[in-house]
C-alpha cells in the first residue's frame, strides 16, 4: 500500500474554529494528511491541538472552513452518520474518558462492541494489548483506581483496539516515563506499518526528535511552516528538554 | 443475535443500576394491572351472567283473552318489527296452567277446583340477549303496554334496572382506571428510564464517541420500558388470578359455585392486557429517550 500514489485521509481546507463567546481556538488550517501518514502535532499549550482531533472527530463542528475524512465532509454529517466517521477514528483523549467504575477490560472492549466483534475476539485483543501496554496485572482492575500513567494507556488501548484506520492520540505520553513511552510509540508505529493513519499531539518533543515523520506546528490555533528537519532549533515554549530515551 | 446479547447485556446492567426505582415502577406497573384488569373481570363476567339469566329478560304480555289466529299474526308482526326481538311465543291458558301445576310439583293439589282457564293467554317476548337491548327494555315494555288486549307487561324490572345500572357504573370505573393504568405506567417507566439515562450519561456520551449507532444506544432503554411492562403486568396478572382463586374459595359452597358461574380471563384476553400494558411502558419510555437523550 505504500507504493500507490497518496491518498488524503484527512483533508482541511482553511478551518477556522471559534469556541462561543469568542475564542479563536484555531484559524485557517489547511492540512492534508495522507493515508497511512504518521504525524505530529506541536504546539505550546492552548494553541489548539485538541481542538483540531476534536474537529476531525466530529466532536465540535468548524465555524468555517471544510473537512474531509476517508471520503466524508465531516461538517455536513448528520446525526445519524456519524456513527461511521466515529468507526474509522480511534481517539486517546486527553483526558481519558475512561469509565471508573469498570474494569479495564470493560473500557477496552466498549470500542469493539459496539461493532458486535465476538465475545472471544473482544477478550483476545484486549488481552494482547494489556501485554503490549505492560498492564497484563489490571485486565480486572476498576479503571478509576488506576494510576494516572495506566489510565493513559488503557485509552491508548482502546483507541487502537478496532484496529481503526484513522488513530488521532492526543497527548500519549503525557504521564509516562521513558520506558513507556517507548512501548506506547511502539504499539502506535506498528498499527501505522499496518496502514493506520496517526495524528499524534504532543508536547514532548523527544518523540519526534529522532523521527522522520512530518511535523506541524500549531501557535495560537495558526499553522508554523513545517519544521520536520528541524524541530528544536524552534525552542517555542523554553522548557525543560528530557535526555532523548531510546524510542 | 450478537446485537441482541449485547442489548440484553446492557439492559440488565441499566436495570441492576437503578433496581430500587426499578422495584417502585414494577410494584405500580403491576398494581395498575391489577386495578384495572379486576375491574374489567368482574364487567366481564356480569356481562356473562346477563346472558346466562336470559329467563329473566323475557318480558311477558298478558292477554285479556285468547287471541284467534288473525289476532296472533297481528301481535307477531307487531313485536317483531323490532330487530331487538329474538322471537316471541304465545301461551294460552291451559299451557300456563299446565306449567303452574309443574312448577307446583307435589303441592299440586292445592288446584283442585280451580278452572283450567283461570290464567290469562300471554305472549313471551325474548328480546335479544345484549346489554343494547336492555337498554331499551323499559321503552319497549311501554310500547307493548299501548298494544290491544294488552293487560300488563310484566319483566324483571328491578332487577334488570338495577343489574343494568351496575354495568353501566363498571364502564365508567374501567375507563377510569385504565387512564390510571395508562398514566402510571408511561409515567413511572419514563421516571426510571430517566433515571437510568442520567445514571449512564457518560457511558452514553462515550459510547456515541466510539462509533455506537443510535440503534445500539436507544434500544437497552427500550428493551428495559418493555421488560417493565412484561414483568409487571405479569405478575399483575397473576396476583388477579390469585385473588380470584381466593374469592372463588371463599364463596365455595355446593349451592353458590354454579349460582355464580364465575370465570377468568382466557388466554387471548390475559395476552391482549399484558401486551397492551408492554405496549405503554415501551411507549413511555420512548418518551423519555426522545427527551433527554438527544441522537
Ligand atoms: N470547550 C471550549 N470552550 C471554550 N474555549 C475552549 C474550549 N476548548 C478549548 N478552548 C480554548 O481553545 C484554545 C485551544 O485549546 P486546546 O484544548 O485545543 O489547546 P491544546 O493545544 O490542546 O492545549 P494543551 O496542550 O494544553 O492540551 C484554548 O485557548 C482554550 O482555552
Ligand atoms: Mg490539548
Amino acid at each position: 500500500m505504500d507504493t500507490s500514489p497518496p491518498e488524503a485521509m484527512i483533508d482541511l481546507i482553511k478551518v477556522s474554529k471559534i469556541y462561543p463567546p469568542e475564542v479563536q481556538a484555531i484559524t485557517d488550517i489547511s492540512l492534508t494528511v495522507n493515508r497511512g501518514e504518521l504525524l505530529f502535532l506541536t504546539g505550546m499549550s492552548g494553541a489548539g491541538k485538541t481542538t483540531l482531533l476534536r474537529l476531525i472527530s466530529r466532536m465540535e463542528k468548524p465555524s468555517k472552513g471544510m473537512i474531509d475524512v476517508a471520503g466524508m465532509d465531516v461538517a455536513k454529517l448528520p446525526q445519524c452518520k456519524i456513527h461511521l466517521l466515529r468507526r474509522k477514528i480511534g481517539m486517546a483523549y486527553q483526558d481519558f474518558k475512561l469509565l471508573p467504575e469498570r474494569t479495564v477490560a470493560d473500557n477496552i472492549a466498549i470500542a469493539m462492541e459496539v461493532v458486535y466483534r465476538p465475545k472471544s475476539s473482544i477478550e483476545k485483543r484486549t488481552r494482547d494489548l494489556l501485554e503490549q501496554l505492560n498492564l497484563t496485572q489490571k485486565y480486572t482492575a476498576r479503571a478509576g483506581e488506576l494510576s494516572r500513567g495506566e489510565q493513559q494507556r488503557v485509552a491508548i488501548a482502546r483507541a487502537v483496539a478496532n484496529w481503526p484506520e484513522i488513530i488521532l492520540a492526543d497527548e500519549p505520553t503525557g504521564n509516562l516515563d521513558a520506558d513507556t513511552t517507548a512501548r506506547v510509540m511502539d504499539l502506535l508505529h506498528r498499527h501505522n506499518r499496518k496502514g493506520a493513519t496517526i495524528l499524534i499531539a504532543t508536547h514532548d518533543k523527544t518523540l519526534y526528535q529522532q523521527d522522520t515523520h512530518r511535523v506541524i506546528e500549531l501557535s495560537f490555533g495558526r499553522m508554523r511552516a513545517p519544521q520536520a528537519e528541524m524541530p528544536d532549533a524552534d525552542d517555542a515554549y523554553g522548557e525543560f528538554i528530557p535526555p532523548v530515551s531510546e524510542v | 443475535m450478537r446485537f441482541f446479547t449485547v442489548m440484553l447485556r446492557h439492559t440488565c446492567r441499566n436495570m441492576l443500576l437503578t433496581w430500587k426505582s426499578q422495584g417502585m415502577t414494577l410494584f405500580t406497573v403491576s398494581l395498575s394491572v391489577l386495578i384495572f384488569s379486576f375491574f374489567y373481570l368482574i364487567y366481564a363476567n356480569a356481562l356473562h351472567l346477563g346472558a346466562a339469566l336470559d329467563d329473566d329478560l323475557r318480558l311477558i304480555v298478558y292477554l285479556d283473552e285468547e287471541p284467534p289466529p288473525p289476532m296472533q299474526e297481528e301481535y307477531r308482526r307487531k313485536i317483531l318489527k323490532f330487530d331487538q326481538v329474538e322471537r316471541i311465543e304465545f301461551v294460552d291458558s291451559a299451557q300456563a296452567f299446565k306449567r303452574f301445576e309443574q312448577q307446583l310439583g307435589d303441592n299440586r293439589d292445592v288446584l283442585g277446583g280451580v278452572p283450567a282457564d283461570f290464567l290469562p293467554p300471554s305472549i313471551e317476548v325474548y328480546p335479544i340477549r345484549s346489554m343494547d337491548s336492555l337498554s331499551r327494555i323499559k321503552r319497549f315494555s311501554d310500547y307493548l303496554q299501548t298494544l290491544p288486549g294488552v293487560l300488563k307487561v310484566q319483566y324483571g324490572k328491578e332487577w334488570i334496572e338495577r343489574f343494568y345500572s351496575f354495568i353501566q357504573l363498571m364502564r365508567v370505573v374501567i375507563i377510569l382506571s385504565g387512564s390510571l393504568l395508562i398514566m402510571t405506567t408511561t409515567f413511572m417507566v419514563a421516571h426510571t428510564i430517566r433515571l437510568t439515562l442520567l445514571s449512564r450519561q457518560q457511558e452514553l456520551e462515550l459510547l456515541r464517541l466510539v462509533g455506537a449507532t443510535n440503534n445500539y444506544i436507544r434500544t437497552p432503554f427500550l428493551l428495559e420500558g418493555a421488560l417493565q411492562g412484561l414483568l409487571g403486568a405479569g405478575s399483575g396478572m397473576a396476583a388477579l388470578l390469585l385473588l380470584f382463586n381466593w374469592i372463588k374459595l371463599q364463596f365455595a359452597g355446593p349451592a353458590t359455585s354454579s349460582l355464580l358461574p364465575f370465570t377468568f380471563f382466557s388466554w387471548p384476553v390475559v395476552l391482549l392486557i399484558v401486551g397492551l400494558a408492554t405496549l405503554l411502558c415501551v411507549i413511555g419510555s420512548f418518551s423519555a429517550i426522545r427527551r433527554f437523550l438527544q441522537l
